[in-house]
């Protein structure tokens, strides 16, 4: 238990930005909107998070949501709100667009 | 004369008597908020705040309690009902338009997690997620998937669509030891 008392288990929001944007840009760089793949990206840019994510070892619960959506003017709003123990825990949110859709990651983390 | 400069002198008293009884008595309501009557509790009231600055959060040791499951289960379905109810209430009516979605965005998100807030379920974590996006033709997908303890933590999320904006309001609940 002495090992997830000290310093390490404030959520790092560099560590994990580096990570989604790893997944996102090995994951989507250089494609264009295809219907069909949308489905697959979505799941291997969440999977690859969570798999980095655990990686890192640190005793946390994560959530990952990614949102991916094709690019023809339409608007698009989200905001989040946590109830949650400030000091520990914390969020990253990271947006990756090119010509033709938008993709947003979000991920929460949460000290066990 | 001096009868009038004491009279004077009476009535001032008089008033800065009253004005801090009533000073006092504000202090008093705001404090106890229609519960017991405690003249040393308006005291307390007081001091807290300075005792705070000084210290804003003094660590409580606590007791090992061995728990290890939640006292309660999240109420996925309750909490369903109440995305489903705030969803249509707040955006049956409306427009898309970039401004008033990005301001509804963050007042439902609150307003949601003050609902869940107040079911009291103990020992959980709460995380709301939003979003509003216009509709217009185009494809999208959400998608999320988590790392935790299936057995105790949950979700709950409704998506809500009306003739030009949809939206999709998701709650995550992490049990917390």
């Amino acid at each position: 238990m002495d090992l997830f008392q000290n310093g390490e288990t404030a959520f790092d929001a560099d560590d994990v930005f580096g990570i989604i944007k790893e997944s996102v840009e090995g994951t989507m760089g250089g494609n264009i909107f295809q219907q069909n793949r949308v489905d697959q990206w979505t799941s291997n840019v969440v999977e690859l998070c969570l798999s980095q994510l655990s990686k890192l070892g640190k005793p946390f619960k994560y959530i990952v949501t990614c949102i991916i959506m094709q690019r023809n003017g339409a608007g698009l709003q989200t905001a989040s709100s946590c109830f949650w123990d400030d000091t520990t825990d914390g969020s990253c949110t990271f947006k990756w667009e090119n010509e033709s859709m938008h993709c947003i990651v979000t991920v929460f983390g949460l000290a066990i | 004369m001096s009868d009038f400069a004491k009279e004077k002198a009476a009535r001032l008293l008089k008033k800065r008597g009253s004005v801090s009884s009533l000073g006092s008595h504000d202090v008093k309501a705001k404090e106890t908020a229609g519960k017991t009557k405690d003249s040393i509790s308006t005291l307390s009231y007081i001091e807290e705040p300075g005792h705070h600055e000084d210290n804003p959060r003094p660590t409580v040791q606590m007791e090992n309690t061995f728990q290890l499951a939640p006292y309660r289960r999240f109420p996925v379905l309750t909490v369903n009902d109440i995305l489903k109810d705030v969803l249509s209430s707040y955006l049956q009516e409306e427009k898309y338009e970039a401004e008033l979605c990005r301001q509804m965005t963050k007042t439902i998100s609150e307003v949601i997690k003050a609902r869940v807030k107040e079911l009291m379920v103990p020992r959980y974590k709460i995380v709301v997620l939003i979003s509003i996006g216009q509709l217009s033709d185009q494809n999208m997908r959400i998608g999320s998937r988590c790392l935790w303890d299936s057995s105790n933590d949950t979700f709950s999320s409704h998506s809500f669509k009306n003739s030009s904006l949809f939206a999709l309001a998701n709650v995550y609940a992490v049990y917390f030891e």
